[in-house]
């Protein structure tokens, strides 16, 4: 998992998963419905569609608002995160998830104006 | 009998004239009864000012008294008005012959006027009762000179003489020279006699009398021009013409102002006319305030004469007319019942989008629709003097808006609720937030006028204009509402030639500071309120204000920074003054002074913490000229945290732009 963390992560949202299976990712996305156990818990995208994510501890805290997640798509559409922030709501300028969604659209569309990759090897 | 109408109307006595009614006008009257004008016929004149009495307004409502009908009448009585008309009120009348028995207009009379005012052939409204046939042949016979010479007339007319019945029927008398072209003041000719199918029975209770007319100034001689009957256009007004009358419409009435200065005290009201040909401005003094300020109505035509005229001070007034007109004690202002042809008022409107292109201080008239107001305001002026005053935004087709400032009593009776159709004319356009404008005492402000254009612009705002997201040349004071700043980069500044024009340009930016000089930030101020001026060190304690011209024991730090902003694109050197400076440096000019002098890493650090900071810049572009070197300059006038959310949006609309 170590080398998740060299590789470049690019963000993305629900309808981009599928294409970037057994690659690491960033997600961004509002906290739906967490599982007892403690072990997974679903995200809403800036669009609305949902995905699943899959620690590998338990949670330790509530888990609420907004998280950026860190993971591996598996092959079935779950994120197998590594790690996560939280997006605090109580400090600093609110998360517009929408807007954010629409600044993704413009970087997957246009990837030769965000040479994300490239930055990550060199 | 054919009795002339003009026996009539001079006040003689004349039994039981029959005469026919050629035409029956309802006047407006305001309170009371309706008033009939009656021109009545004796087949060789016309007379237009005869009035019905209200007791006889039966007639004309039975349908009794109706054009060509035969009139005998019984009793009338002369009246003068205040303006010199004549007018004959007939107090008691019997129709002898419907209009269907008379079989029509019997003879081809020709206009009689007693002063000439109402049927002067170039007024169009009293058209109506001039006939057909010029009043060319209208000169009075020899044998009525003598008649008229106690009018006081002129030379041609001499003696005395009692009338006679038979004469009478025979030639048009002329008294007065009204129409200079086809009148010859004298001689008189004995002008062709037409046949008048009315016989004039002699009556012998004939007498003469000549009253005494009060004197319309009429003058004799054709030759001398002007005479009160006469109306003139206002365009032709001139001081060194005497006699006059005008007939026009007031677009515009001041309020009541009082003054009082070194050489004495008075009020005085003004008020502007328009007529077909032009307009004028008219103030009236204390006594002459008292006897109009009431009579005077905005919107209401007056006949005016008798004023002194006197060239304009343009200081008050922005009319286009060389003089402007003053009323004294002999001033006459009637009210005026036909008003068909004057025109309302005279506006020559700019689009909104125009006004960016008009100079400051212009005077300008200006139609839209109120889009908002806000509320009134009270402040005090430069003078100390409390004013209220209330800006409303307008717009119109060019789907521009721009504030209007309204001041006094019509900010506080403003009620824009409505979004009603706002009209000014002679506005002042400034250049304040870009392109504003403000009401002017001189202002007409009229709210929904009854104008083409305003049913057109309400038309066009109901329909689409209410949904126009428009753009205000008056910007706002926030910079981040977006909708009207001028956002600009950096490498812009070069690419565009910013500033090279004739004015500031102003534009927004988002940078980052690189770094800004500490040497030299601070200076040492005139501590006056409202005076920054650097004071000099006498070096004995003391600091003097060249400006203020006095001296100080102390002085105030004030910021003047000079800082290098960058973006993406290019890195500029800008000026920051106190405010902007104090936001950058997230410290007042005092403490930083102080740490200068005490703690000279803190000072620094302050500094240290500036660079990379990130901002919204407003700033001002101009290309400067000193000793014959020119250099473009820019300076902040407002530092704003960046609204990343705000930008955000920008940036992906300017990429959905671009990706098209």
């Amino acid at each position: 998992m170590a080398s998740l963390l060299d590789a470049s992560k690019p963000r993305i949202n629900c309808s981009m998963l599928s294409q970037h299976i057994g690659r690491g990712v960033c997600f961004v996305g509002r906290v739906e419905k967490v599982h007892p156990t403690g072990k997974t818990f679903s995200v809403s995208d800036g669009e609305g569609k949902s995905a699943t994510v899959e620690l590998n501890e338990p949670l330790e805290e509530e888990l609420s608002g907004i998280v950026e997640v860190i993971g591996m798509v598996s092959s079935k559409g779950v994120i197998t995160s590594t790690t996560y922030n939280i997006l605090r709501e109580d400090k600093g300028i609110p998360f517009d998830l929408e807007l954010y969604n629409e600044a993704l659209k413009v970087i997957h569309d246009f990837p030769q104006y965000y040479p994300f990759e490239v930055a990550a090897s060199g | 009998m054919a009795v002339c109408p003009m026996a009539l109307c001079k006040g003689l006595d004349v039994d039981k004239p029959v005469l026919q009614l050629l035409n029956i006008r309802q006047i407006s009257n305001a309170s009371g009864p309706p008033r009939f004008r009656l021109m009545m016929s004796d087949g060789q004149h016309s007379l237009t000012s005869c009035l019905l009495a209200t007791q006889l307004n039966y007639l004309s409502d039975e349908n009794l008294l109706v054009p060509n009908c035969v009139c005998l009448l019984k009793k009338t009585v002369n009246n003068t008005l205040a303006d010199g008309r004549r007018v004959v009120v007939v107090m008691d009348m019997d129709i002898l012959k419907s209009a269907e028995e008379a079989g029509g207009k019997i003879g081809n009379p020709t206009p009689y006027n007693t002063d000439g005012k109402m049927s002067s052939p170039q007024k169009v409204s009293s058209s109506t009762y001039v006939p057909e046939s010029p009043p060319s042949a209208a000169v009075p016979g020899p044998s009525y000179r003598n008649y008229f010479s106690p009018r006081g007339r002129g030379g041609s007319f001499t003696g005395q003489a009692p009338m006679k019945a038979s004469p009478m029927k025979a030639s048009p008398m002329k008294a007065s020279p009204m129409k200079a072209s086809p009148m010859k003041a004298s001689p008189m000719k004995a002008s062709p006699m037409k046949a008048s199918a009315i016989k004039a029975s002699p009556s012998k209770g004939l007498t003469v009398k000549v009253s005494p007319m009060k004197a319309s100034p009429m003058k004799a001689n054709s030759a001398s021009p002007g005479s009160s009957a006469k109306v003139i256009p206002i365009a032709s007004l001139n001081p060194y013409q005497s006699k006059w009358t005008i007939r026009a419409r007031v677009t515009n009435k001041s309020s009541i102002r009082t003054w009082s200065n070194s050489r004495g005290e008075g009020k005085l009201f003004s008020f502007e006319i328009v007529d077909e040909s032009g307009e004028i401005r008219i103030t009236a003094f204390n006594k002459e305030v008292d006897k109009f300020f009431s009579l005077v109505e905005q919107g209401k035509v007056y006949y005016i004469s008798k004023a002194t005229l006197k060239p304009a001070n343009k200081q008050y007034t922005t009319l286009k007319n060389d003089y402007e007109m003053t009323l004294h004690a002999h001033s006459s202002i009637v009210p005026c019942d036909d008003n068909q042809s004057i025109p309302t008022v005279h506006c020559d409107f700019v689009p909104i989008a125009e006004l960016e292109n008009r100079d400051k201080d212009a005077i300008i008239d200006v139609i839209g629709i109120c889009k908002s107001a806000e509320d009134v305001s009270r402040i005090t002026t430069k003078n100390s003097r409390e004013v209220s005053k209330r800006a409303l935004s307008i717009i119109d087709q060019t789907g521009k808006v721009v504030t209007v400032t309204l001041w006094g009593e019509e900010a506080e009776n403003f009620d824009g609720s409505t979004q009603p159709v706002v009209a000014i004319k002679g506005a002042r356009l400034s250049d304040f937030g870009g392109r504003s404008l403000s009401a002017l005492f001189s202002s007409t402000v009229m709210v929904n006028p009854d104008i083409p254009q305003a049913f057109r612009l309400r038309a066009w705002y109901d329909r689409e204009g209410f949904a126009i997201n428009s753009q205000s040349l008056t910007e706002t004071r926030s910079a981040g509402t977006g909708l009207n700043v001028n956002w600009k980069t950096l490498s812009d500044i070069k690419n565009e030639d910013m500033g090279h024009g004739e004015k500031a340009q102003y534009f927004s930016c988002v940078a980052t500071v690189l770094y800004i000089r500490k040497e030299n930030c601070l200076y040492q101020a005139c501590p006056s309120a409202d005076c920054n001026k650097k004071v000099i060190d006498q070096q004995n304690g003391l600091y003097r204000c060249e400006k203020c011209n006095r001296e100080f024991p102390n002085f105030k730090y004030r910021l003047l920074l000079s800082a290098n902003l960058a973006d993406f694109g290019d890195n500029q050197w800008v000026t920051c003054f106190q405010e902007t400076a104090e936001a950058l440096l997230g410290h007042s000019a005092e403490t930083l002074g102080h740490l200068r002098d005490t703690d000279e890493a803190a000072f620094d650090e302050v500094f240290q913490k500036a660079n990379f900071t990130t901002h919204i810049f407003k700033n001002r572009v101009k290309l400067e000229t000193y000793n014959d070197e020119s250099r473009v300059k820019v300076t902040v006038m407002e530092v704003q945290p960046v609204d990343h959310r705000e930008y955000s949006r920008r940036l992906l609309q300017n990429i959905y732009k671009l990706a098209r």
